[in-house]
């Protein structure tokens, strides 16, 4: 309602606190559904992509038509090298030698991303290495959290691509609700796997910028697909997320047909409840646009208090859920949250549609009749 | 409309048609001058609540005027009646219908913002008003934290919070005792001889006549002359002579009942209820 006038909405919302409170309670605890499965969804890609985002690369190359890790295999001879590093603008390069397989340690396995690379530079390695050190021959470098859920540690032996590696180091950040991920010398993967690379990174030199070093490199090598880093990032993203896509609308609109039933429910037992009261203030002179006004008020401050609740729910969520389970991340972000509240004036939009017609359409003269 | 704060002409008020038409309000003409408190009874069914209704600017009339402050209500847009409420009409009604979310305070100050005023001057306007009828003390209090009384007593605050010229009670004591129902007909006799505002009381209350400067019997959707009105002794109804089969003679003197059933009352009783005299 405008300043300087009585706040009937809200007096009306909080003139019984208990059903107040239940009511965005309600609201808020189905947001939170929302909030988190977008914060785990957010959080997985967020880890998906964590090898790509802190590479130092500016560019990556990979076979033709071929823009992500997920789901994809790449092969390119190891010329390949050579000819980027030959394109103008270019400071460094890196082959990577990248597969899909299995980390295994007695009955345990874990899927994994498997990368050989070079460790005399260390560019396309783990970003941080928090314990031990890179691998030397016939040794491997694996995620902490995945070396937890293994039950193994430094020193300990793991089986990849069927051949025995000892655990040289811990890297963090590397594992997801799907995979990990671990690696070995460069020579170690070739001798498994043969001497193609999956991708070619490059670092541009001062004062070429990424966009312009891939233009260079994709016109230099027309057989091959080349993306920033950035781009690389999006593209990996989009298809975790396609794949994920419908199950996350599926959810999305499950918690938030919760929150319509709930505040629904709620403003229209409490609009009925008011209505000779409505009544009497249409007859003391209120039209009813200002009636409906302050129901959709109502609705307004249930789902504003209720989205509030449910962030911070789904952060303490997000916290408790990320301590119990290191390989899942809850990223409630601030885009996730403006989604989630326009999606939920959405629903309070609609759940005060019923109450709505009911206020609009009381006679004043209710005011006259007796209860 | 000679000065007349409500001027009503043939109005009527018809419900329904053909053989199952109800005839509320019959050609109806009345003039309520400024400051004049006019009192309207009459049995239930009578058309008094049809006829306030539409001095209330809530209920259409089949034909006639009713002209409010200089304003025909009966013509005016629909779309216009809420403001026209608002500005030119105070309401009281006999459950007091006080918001019960909102303190005495904010009730009166709603019924500020209605009639356009808001912020600190609403708020002054209304703790004015509530010190007026004897509630500061009462001013943060809810509606459940309230005797009937006082009740009724931020409802008139209410009703004079757009300044209105005219005011419509319905049975504003009829949930009241004694005490508290005088206390408000004496209120709302003040405000009309102090302010100027006519008022209009629909009631069944007897008590209400003291203060009243004409006493208009409605029956059948058309005022009677209460002189020919008389006073049925078991009930203490108002009740009409002329035409009443239910009237009894006793030493010299006709007694008039609302039913067979008080006559036969009386007649069977007589030294019970003389006590009244027939009107």
């Amino acid at each position: 309602m405008m300043t300087g006038r009585v706040p009937l909405a809200r007096k009306n919302l909080f003139q019984d606190r208990r059903r107040a409170a239940l009511s965005i309670a309600g609201v808020g605890f189905a947001l939170v559904l929302v909030l988190v499965l977008d914060g785990v969804f957010a959080g997985a890609m967020h880890q998906v992509t964590a090898y790509m985002r802190t590479s130092p690369a500016d560019v990556f190359v990979a076979q033709k038509d071929v823009r992500t890790m997920h789901m994809s295999q790449s092969a390119m001879p190891a010329e390949t090298v050579d000819a980027v590093r030959n394109v103008d603008g270019v400071a460094w390069v890196e082959g990577l030698r990248y597969t899909t397989a299995a980390v295994e340690a007695g009955d345990d396995r874990l899927l994994t991303y498997v990368f050989g690379y070079d460790t005399a530079t260390g560019r396309a390695g783990p970003k941080r290495i928090a314990e031990g050190r890179a691998p030397a021959a016939g040794e491997i470098v694996v995620d902490t959290t995945a070396a937890e859920e293994l039950g193994v540690g430094i020193g300990e032996t793991v089986s990849v691509l069927g051949q025995s590696f000892r655990i040289s180091g811990l890297s963090t950040n590397g594992t997801n609700m799907v995979n990990t991920t671990v690696f070995v010398r460069t020579e170690d993967f070739a001798n498994m796997r043969g001497t193609s690379y999956a991708y070619v990174l490059a670092g541009a030199e001062p004062g070429v910028s990424a966009d312009e070093l891939a233009r260079r490199v994709a016109s230099a090598l027309p057989e091959t697909t080349v993306q920033t880093r950035p781009e690389f990032v999006r593209q990996e993203a989009r298809i975790v997320r396609d794949m994920a896509a419908d199950v996350m609308a599926i959810m999305s609109v499950i918690g938030f047909l919760i929150a319509l039933a709930v505040v629904g429910l709620t403003l229209f037992t409490a609009t009925l409840g008011k209505l000779r009261e409505y009544g009497v203030v249409k007859a003391l002179g209120a039209g009813s646009g200002r009636l409906a006004a302050t129901v959709a008020a109502q609705a307004a401050w249930s789902v504003a208090l209720g989205l509030v609740l449910a962030v911070v729910l789904s952060v303490v969520v997000g916290a408790a859920i990320g301590a119990l389970t290191p390989n899942v991340e809850v990223l409630v972000k601030p885009g996730s949250v403006f989604r989630t509240g326009v999606g939920a004036l959405a629903i309070g939009g609609i759940a005060a549609l019923l109450p709505l017609r009911r206020v609009v359409r009381v006679d004043p003269a209710t005011a006259f009749r007796r209860p | 409309m000679d000065g007349s704060a409500i001027s009503v002409r043939q109005l009527t008020k018809t419900f329904g048609e053909g053989d199952v038409a109800v005839h509320a309000v019959r050609a109806l003409d009345l003039d309520i001058a400024a400051g004049e408190v006019v009192l309207i009874m009459g049995p239930s069914g009578s058309g008094k609540t049809t006829l306030l209704l539409m001095l209330g600017a809530m209920l259409r009339p089949t034909s006639g005027s009713v002209v409010v402050d200089g304003v025909d209500l009966a013509d005016a847009p629909e779309r216009r009646l809420p403001a026209l409420r608002a500005r030119h009409l105070g309401f009281i009604f006999q459950d007091f219908n006080l918001l019960s979310a909102l303190s005495s305070l904010e009730n009166v100050e709603l019924a500020c913002n209605l009639a356009g005023r808001t912020g600190r001057a609403a708020r002054q306007r209304a703790t004015e008003l509530l010190e007026r009828v004897g509630l500061v003390d009462r001013l943060h209090f809810h509606p459940d934290q309230l005797s009937g009384g006082e009740k009724q007593r931020v409802a008139i605050a209410r009703a004079l919070a757009n300044n209105p010229r005219v005011i419509l009670a319905d049975e504003p004591t009829a949930n009241l005792d004694s005490g508290h129902g005088r206390e408000i007909a004496r209120l709302l006799r003040q405000f009309a001889i102090e302010d100027g505002r006519s008022v209009v009381m629909v009631s069944h209350d007897e008590r209400l006549k003291e203060v009243a400067d004409r006493v208009l019997w409605l029956e059948d959707g058309a005022f009677r002359e209460l002189a020919a009105m008389g006073t049925d002794p078991v009930c203490g109804m108002a009740v009409e002579q002329q035409g009443n089969g239910a009237h009894y003679q006793l030493d010299g003197t006709t007694w008039w009942f609302c039913s067979p059933a008080c006559r036969d009352d009386f007649a069977a009783h007589p030294d019970k209820y003389q006590i009244r005299e027939p009107a």
